[in-house]
């Protein structure tokens, strides 16, 4: 964003302008430096700009429109967002562009098309100029809403992204539940053990299940996670988000692929939890472009079955787990689910015991789970 | 009945200039409502400058009222006390076990007594203790009539002899409810006991006042009369939301009648009037639900208000709410109806008794789903439909984030639909107020705005109308709202 702000996009308010793509559009995967600096979320900029009413109600038009003209085009292209998905990204966006002191006043003039006092200077976390450039991303492209405003709302968490790291998924957050109404509740005692969280990402389940861990434990012996991750930028985003919700003595961010980082705890975890790639390669091109063309492929494709990653954790889960140690794996559907179960009930035999195959709000079978014997 | 109706809400509308006075203030609104302060009313009603004076000159303490022997001394008024007085009130149950004695003055004025004396009303400015004891005994029969006096007695009385059962707290959960009850409608009764005590007590303090030739304790006693004649106005204002629930915060739905997109935009603007409504109370709003047309406006939405009275006031707005103008999705620029309904449902405290879920009745479904999901997809779009099996009633939350936060907000929603179908299924009680949209019948309309051919905003319920239906739009809706809430409570109790 501080590419941006410098840029001074002066020409951003007429409406043919073109987007300088290399100005305007951050990627920042091509940054592998070892050191990557996460970049703040809009809701969490200072509230250093400003604008007046009347110009902030001509963008918001100029956006909805924007939005409106989309109709349901991405839907018959790609099953991607329609304007009424696209219209409440706006107003999401305006709720994180507005600081919370004048937010509501401002958003329900703006709703009811109140145009008194237009030369009122309300102020925004970042220039109109940048808005009109990342709305126009964000439709023409379809660069994710999460990346847009830098954060997603996964459980009651608001998690930082970024380019480079996946957005973490509504599904993924049952995981949560899993943990908290399977294996707490049948186990209490593993609130006080290790857990891993592979291929963290923004961290979402490190962190969600860290919380998860300090309400269910007893006393002061609260467990611990260590989240692994092999790419730079996750691990980055990562420990940034572990740290804004306190978590730096719980939650521990290691660099590495799936185990290697964690030889000094083997056999001594109390659970394994993952949303490992899996997408089978062939499916990668036609995916969703807000997905295809954005998100971190590292984080997306799982081999030609895309079981490739999935069948590497279920091998390396058993000697890692203690026993009565749990696991839950997010996976591609019922056939995905059912090929998995089936790995494990042939080449583990007796290893694990009270398998499962949980589906997600949607009613696919989305994640395998059970407990180490 | 129109007449009488439409006295009660003229009636009802000189309460409002008073009530915008006092209660902005405790509801911390930021808009004074400024519209509803009609000049023309204010200076009848008060002087604002003279009463700020006089409220402030009257802040110190009547120590010597303490001094005044207890009107409840009267022998012969016992007797009295335990026949059907005049107007059909059986006072020898009021205090239960205490005696049970109509409170009057020294020389056996009772309440009742002075307002129906005839005695006239003069305007406040006039220092004449008949005409605010006149004034005051006549609101304290309004608000007898607004608590459903007779209504709260019985109850108080059922409700006693329920907490005097040995085994009552065998059942914990029915006992704090039932002595919630008893000690809420119990401090209602006292109030009003305190505030006629207090009347009489003035009264027989001027009296003696004027014996004794003192004219400073005269003069003080005039003033207190004063307080209490304002002070009870408020107290009428109150007792329109003495209701169980009135004090909760609720949701409100709006639903699109049929006519597509026209009536689709009139839903959209019922819903924005109630947000501006709710806005300038200084309630907080949050769009629960939403499913919006296809070219403009809402099929359905929820919201939820946030604040104490929230529930009081918004259950007036239930019903079908009608719109006549020209309709701008209308090339032929003809004149169309349509129709839009409105329910509200009381958000339940954890102290009332709240229907209790079970996990496993419920079915909780991706709103929307579609494709293969998970890491395929990226979208903002979390809602969860929540249903609860047993009564097939469900809930959508799809504004908040998160999934985890929509399946929370509508989780609450279905709770407070369960408990409004429990209320509605256990007493029957204001049937009206615990509708729900399903129930709610097109035929039930409740109020007309008319934009085209003349301009008007008009109750079917109480025929209270405003000639600028721009501004009750905007959210000007207080007026409409005390006018109803005081003709149903000052009708309903006549009825009885």
């Amino acid at each position: 964003m501080l590419k941006l702000r410098s840029s001074g996009l002066s020409c951003g308010v007429c409406a043919n302008f073109q987007i300088p793509i290399p100005r305007c559009f951050m990627n920042s995967i091509t940054t592998s430096s070892i050191d990557v600096k996460p970049k703040v979320p809009l809701y969490l900029r200072p509230p250093s700009f400003s604008a007046s009413l009347s110009e902030l109600t001509k963008w918001h038009k100029w956006a909805k429109n924007l939005a409106s003209s989309v109709g349901s085009s991405f839907i018959n292209l790609d099953n991607g967002p329609d304007s009424t998905l696209l219209r409440r990204e706006l107003n999401w966006l305006l709720q994180d562009l507005i600081e919370l002191q004048h937010r509501s006043v401002i958003l329900s003039r703006l709703e009811s098309g109140n145009n008194e006092n237009p030369d009122v200077i309300v102020a925004l976390r970042a220039p109109l100029e940048e808005m009109y450039c990342v709305w126009r991303q964000r439709i023409e492209k379809r660069r994710p809403f999460q990346y847009v405003v830098g954060c997603e709302h996964w459980r009651d968490l608001v998690l930082s992204v970024q380019e480079g790291v996946l957005i973490p998924r509504p599904e993924t957050e049952v995981i949560i539940d899993l943990v908290e109404g399977v294996a707490l509740n049948n186990a209490p005692d593993l609130a006080q053990g290790f857990w891993a969280d592979l291929g963290t990402g923004s961290g979402a389940i490190a962190i969600a299940t860290a919380r998860a861990l300090a309400t269910h434990a007893h006393g002061d012996a609260c467990g611990r996670v260590i989240a692994t991750d092999l790419s730079p930028v996750a691990v980055a985003v990562a420990t940034s988000n572990v740290q804004r919700y306190g978590l730096q003595d719980v939650v521990e961010v290691r660099k590495g692929s799936w185990f290697e980082p964690l030889k000094d705890v083997q056999g001594k975890l109390a659970g394994v939890l993952s949303n490992p790639p899996y997408i089978p390669s062939g499916d990668i091109s036609g995916l969703q472009a807000e997905v295809g063309q954005h998100e971190p492929i590292l984080a997306l494709d799982g081999g030609i079955s895309g079981t490739n990653d999935l069948l590497h954790l279920i091998d390396g889960v058993a000697s890692m787990l203690k026993p009565g140690g749990f696991f839950a794996f997010e996976a591609n559907g019922e056939k995905q689910c059912k090929f998995l179960v089936e790995y494990i009930e042939n080449e583990k035999p007796g290893s694990f015991r009270d398998m499962n195959i949980v589906s997600d709000f949607a009613g696919i079978q989305r994640f395998v789970m059970g407990f180490r014997r | 009945m129109s007449y009488f109706i439409f006295k009660r809400s003229s009636n009802g509308s000189f309460c409002i200039s008073q009530y915008i006075r006092t209660k902005t203030r405790a509801f911390s609104s930021l808009h004074p409502l400024d519209n509803f302060l009609d000049s023309n009313q204010n200076s009848k009603v008060f002087d604002p400058g003279c009463s700020s004076i006089l409220h402030n000159s009257l802040k110190k303490p009547f120590g010597s009222f303490s001094l005044l022997p207890s009107s409840s001394l009267l022998g012969s008024q016992n007797q009295h006390s335990l026949r059907l007085n005049r107007k059909g009130w059986i006072w020898a149950r009021e205090f239960g076990s205490q005696a049970a004695i109509e409170p009057c003055t020294s020389d056996g004025l009772t309440v009742d007594g002075i307002a129906s004396s005839k005695w006239t009303i003069l305007e406040e400015s006039e220092s004449d203790w008949k005409s605010h004891a006149a004034a005051i005994a006549q609101s304290i029969q309004v608000i007898k009539r607004r608590l459903q006096w007779k209504k709260l007695m019985v109850r108080l009385d059922l409700l006693s002899a329920e907490l005097n059962k040995p085994d009552l707290w065998n059942d914990p959960v029915h006992a704090g409810k039932v002595s919630r009850e008893h000690g809420s409608l119990m401090g209602k009764m006292k109030e009003v006991k305190t505030f006629e005590q207090e009347l009489l007590e003035h009264i027989d303090m001027i009296k003696l006042a004027r014996e004794e030739d003192d004219t400073e304790l005269e003069s003080e006693s005039m003033k207190a009369l004063l307080r209490m004649r304002r002070d009870s106005k408020d107290k009428e204002l109150e007792a329109l939301l003495a209701g169980e629930h009135d004090s909760c915060s609720c949701y409100i739905e709006v639903q699109a009648g049929a006519g597509g997109t026209e009536s689709m935009d009139w839903a959209a603007m019922v819903m924005q009037m109630y947000k501006t409504w709710a806005q300038r109370r200084g309630y907080g709003v949050t769009v629960v639900d939403e499913m919006p047309g296809e070219i403009a406006g809402i099929k359905r939405a929820t919201i939820k208000v946030d604040g104490e009275y929230a529930f009081g006031y918004a259950k007036a707005e239930v019903g079908v709410h009608r719109l006549v103008r020209i309709s701008p999705f209308d090339s032929g620029k003809r004149r169309h109806t349509s129709f839009a309904a409105v329910a509200v449902i009381p958000i339940l405290g954890d102290g009332s008794s709240r229907v209790q879920i079970n996990e496993s009745d419920l079915r909780i479904e991706r709103f929307r789903a579609g494709g293969a999901g998970g890491q395929h997809v990226n979208t903002t779009e979390s809602a969860v439909r929540i249903v609860h099996i047993p009564t097939g009633v469900t809930a959508t939350c799809q504004n908040e984030r998160s999934q985890h936060q929509n399946k929370a907000s509508a989780m609450a929603v279905l709770q407070s639909r369960l408990d409004q179908l429990e209320m509605a299924r256990q007493a029957q009680m204001n049937s009206q107020h615990t509708q729900s949209l399903t129930e709610i019948s097109w035929g039930n309309q409740i109020r007309t705005y008319v934009l085209h051919p003349y301009r008007l905003v008009k109750d079917l319920r109480t025929n209270y109308e405003v000639s600028d239906p721009d501004s009750v739009l905007e959210g000007d809706l207080d007026s409409f709202i005390l006018s109803y809430l005081s003709a149903s409570l000052d009708k309903g109790e006549g009825e009885q």
